[in-house]
């Protein structure tokens, strides 16, 4: 058989044809396809040399003990030092992951600085008698806010304003108790410094009277679930002020439930009660706690005043630092004491989110890790520390810091306030020195000034040396919780969260991708509320409305929405507020 | 490189996860992405379309309060020992286990996506890459370069920190150990716990803290009823979360969520 031309052309161009109809060609072009989007979506890790570098972590008030692994100059790993005696080698998710904060999206690269500088000035200048130049320290009791106290001492009416403050020279010894009642303390979900706490967990019996089953309730070794608010009725009953009978009442608990808890507390002593002032705590479990030394030319410094002290109206000038977190308050709370013409607002903020939404001028400050600063001791620290939160990469150019702003706006010469701090505390001669490299405890009368200096920097710890005398004290808690009023218009009672600070893109994990942590501008049901999980709904109090995300979760009793903690909601709302969620 | 006339001691590498201790912060997961270079969230991604190699549940015994206890599971990939389901189905040959130390391990580059494993892993402890990996700008210069990052279309899953079991091998080689031993390292999900809830080492060593807890009363395994031998070991004392870990997935009802 003789193999025509044409022949050889319908088979070919039938076999053309044909293989269209097989999977090969689209096979071909979705392979291709995705072997393209490849090639430059894949970033490639810069290879280089492997160090470890230690600092302290400035993210919240606990500052446990950083390692960094560091390759060429850049931080890309950050665990706890092992053997640490403060933070025992652990670190939470928000410190894991500290060394992404650099490159949030969100953050602030430039701001008005030479405008806010001269709108201070004025305003400082033309501050009547009545007013006042107001400094609001997020942080208190950092070397910064002795810088803040001598500006607001060097200039006329100068106040500063600290809203944690009272407990600065308080410490909670958690080793000592052996049954800790919170009420409504997150104590296992980051308070004080979450290692000591863990290390301290096996000798106490946690009570937690919560109104969710918050992360801490659901962990504790008995749960009683409150009614929103009730805290301090719960409280007095149990220290003898009001019956049980109207603490039941008030709590939803039985009478008999609070008389097994009042027997319980007597019987296993020492107690430790966080979150309320009502009932005192027994065996020295709480403490009046020395101060870390200053140099004494700092005593010259304003007092530590609140908020409320203020009268209405009579701030013209307004600086706060919130660019180490602490405690939030409210912008209604702040906006109530401005000057009703013209004031100036500053705020040195890493982000817009927080009072960066309604100050005039927003200045970019650092964020951890690349400042330097120094962390106070934390609430369960029962002797003074000083730890420095030592820069793991630089900051980028245009960076304010806070304090030297203030300082120069007072006229204050600009120092190096933590070497002289540091100084202050050598000239002592008392407590250790703990250096991170070695996990070696010094005492400190062995350590030459200059080294004690370079070992700060290069990661170590100053503990005071305990003192056995000091006498017990009292925590100040927050002013009484408001007892939600019945309005139908708003059936929901508000339980708020306990996180603020900011987090890594990567905390997507526990956030988005999974449903272990309620995320940013969430708020969570029960699933009986009619909504659906994943909703976009929109939050409702009396003081405003906000967008948020809805998640289903049983153990947020029928009648209450569990709030996270965001500016934008803390702005809105406090526990026992009264609210409701709407589909958007 | 072991050369393959060496006599190799094989190990078995495997944890144990005190479930009584596990505080569900989620250091672990975050932990894990920084070290394996897992990106964060895709704006679309969801429970059942993230990435997260290790993941923390929340579980509870289904009573009401005051009856009402909870815990929390962390489940990553349990390197199954016996008729390993996803090596079995993978048509690409993209999984295999490594008989030098037991871990599951996975081969993006051969991976064509078919997600034959994710449906037959009875753990759910698979994971495909439905887009592109991306950091914020600038954030890629903190990955791990001892990990390279997936691409999109592909599976990816715990494979108990190999880049860091890799550099510890090339440190005990430069250290003059034969390189047919164990090595000893620490995957960074034990390294971060802060309750020290999870305990590395290796199972074929009868000092090692896995394989001594193994044994323990109150030990148990996820889903041990289909024989797959994982080498995660839990431990509670509690009989609700042991029997919670015959469920399908832990703290939910779906039987396969992101099939």
């Amino acid at each position: 058989m003789k193999t025509t031309r044409r022949e050889i052309m319908m088979f070919a161009g039938g076999s053309a044809v044909g293989v269209l109809f097989t999977p090969a060609p689209w096979r071909l072009i979705t392979d291709t396809a995705l072997w393209s989007e490849n090639w430059p979506g894949i970033p490639v890790p810069a290879p280089g040399e492997t160090r470890i570098k230690y600092t302290n972590c400035s993210l919240c008030p606990a500052g446990c003990a950083v390692r960094a692994r560091s390759v060429g100059d850049q931080p890309v790993a950050l665990f706890g030092v092992p053997g640490h005696p403060l933070s025992h080698s652990a670190l939470c998710p928000f410190g894991l992951a500290g060394h992404h904060l650099p490159y949030l999206p969100a953050r602030l690269k430039q701001g008005p600085v030479n405008e806010a500088t001269a709108a201070v000035a004025e305003g400082i200048a033309k501050c009547g008698p009545a007013e006042y130049v107001v400094t609001l320290d997020l942080r208190p009791a950092r070397t910064a806010s002795w810088t803040y106290r001598r500006a607001m001492a060097a200039v006329k009416n100068g106040r500063y304003v600290a809203p944690s403050a009272p407990n600065a020279a308080v410490a909670v010894d958690l080793a000592k108790a052996r049954t800790v009642l919170s009420l409504g303390v997150p104590l296992l979900d980051g308070w004080g410094t979450p290692g000591n706490v863990i290390a301290a967990r096996p000798g106490f019996r946690l009570i937690q009277a919560d109104a969710v089953e918050s992360r801490t309730a659901s962990l504790a070794d008995q749960w009683l679930r409150i009614r929103p608010g009730s805290e301090d009725a719960l409280a007095q009953a149990l220290a003898g002020a009001t019956t049980h009978a109207a603490a039941a009442d008030a709590t939803g608990l039985a009478e008999a439930e609070i008389a097994a808890l009042a027997a319980q507390l007597a019987q296993n002593g020492p107690v430790l009660v966080l979150g309320s002032s009502r009932l005192e705590s027994t065996g020295r479990t709480i403490v009046a706690r020395r101060e870390t030394p200053v140099p004494e030319e700092w005593q010259k410094a304003a007092p530590v005043t609140d908020l409320a002290s203020l009268p209405d109206g009579s701030v013209r000038v307004l600086l706060i630092d919130e660019s180490a977190p602490g405690e939030y308050l409210p912008w209604q709370a702040i906006a109530r004491k401005l000057a009703p013409d013209s004031p100036v607002v500053v705020t040195f903020a890493t982000t817009r989110e927080g009072y960066g939404r309604h100050a005039q001028y927003v200045l970019p400050a650092g964020i951890y890790p690349e400042v330097d600063g120094d962390i106070p001791p934390a609430i369960d620290s029962v002797a003074a520390t000083f730890r420095l939160s030592t820069p793991l990469v630089a900051p980028p150019q245009g960076m304010v810091k806070p304090e030297e702003f203030v300082a120069a706006a007072a006229g204050l010469p600009v120092t190096d306030t933590l070497h002289e701090r540091a100084a202050a505390i050598h000239k002592t001669g008392r407590g250790t020195l703990f250096t991170y490299a070695d996990a070696k405890s010094v005492a400190l009368k062995d350590v030459s000034a200059g080294d004690f200096w370079k070992a700060l920097q290069a990661g170590g710890c100053w503990i005071d040396a305990p003192d056995d005398k000091a006498p017990a004290a009292r925590l100040t808690t927050a002013a009484t919780k408001p007892r939600p009023t019945e309005e139908s218009d708003l059936p929901l009672t508000v339980v708020v969260g306990r996180e603020l600070a900011p987090a890594s893109p990567i905390l997507s994990k526990l956030y988005q991708e999974s449903n272990l942590r309620l995320a940013p501008n969430r708020v969570a049901l029960h699933p009986s509320c009619g909504l659906l999980d994943g909703t976009q709904a929109v939050f409702e109090t009396l003081l405003g409305k906000c967008p948020v995300g809805v998640t289903l979760d049983a153990g947020v009793p029928p009648g209450l929405v569990h709030v996270s903690v965001s500016p934008a909601l803390l702005d809105l709302c406090a526990d026992g507020a009264r609210a409701k969620v709407v589909r958007a | 490189m072991i050369s393959a006339n060496k006599q190799i001691r094989a190990a078995r590498y495997g944890m144990i996860i005190d479930v009584d201790r596990c505080n569900g912060c989620g250091a672990c997961m975050v932990a894990c992405a920084v070290e394996n270079n897992v990106p964060p969230a895709h704006e679309g991604a969801t429970d059942r379309k993230g990435l997260t190699w290790l993941r923390v549940y929340k579980v509870d015994n289904g009573e009401e309060y005051p009856n009402r206890q909870t815990a929390f599971i962390p489940v990553m990939c349990q390197h199954c020992d016996h008729e390993t389901p996803c090596v079995h189905v993978c048509p690409q040959q993209a999984v295999e286990l490594d008989p030098a130390t037991g871990v599951v391990g996975e081969m993006p580059q051969r991976c064509l996506g078919c997600r034959y494993c994710m449906a037959a892993c009875p753990y759910h402890a698979r994971y495909f890459n439905w887009w592109d990996p991306a950091w914020p700008v600038g954030m890629e210069k903190t990955l791990n370069p001892g990990v390279t990052p997936r691409m999109r279309g592909v599976v990816e899953k715990c494979n108990m920190c190999h880049g860091r079991w890799h550099a510890a091998k090339e440190q005990a080689v430069a250290a003059g150990k034969p390189d047919t031993e164990p090595v000893d390292y620490l995957p960074a999900c034990a390294e971060a716990c802060p309750t020290g809830a999870i305990r590395f080492g290796d199972l074929n060593d009868p000092s090692s803290t896995p394989a001594k807890a193994a044994t323990e009363p109150g030990s148990f395994r996820l889903l041990e009823k289909l024989g797959t031998e994982p080498k995660i070991y839990y431990r509670s004392k509690r009989d609700w979360v042991r029997a919670a870990a015959d469920a399908p997935r832990p703290g939910a009802g779906k039987e396969n969520p992101r099939g």
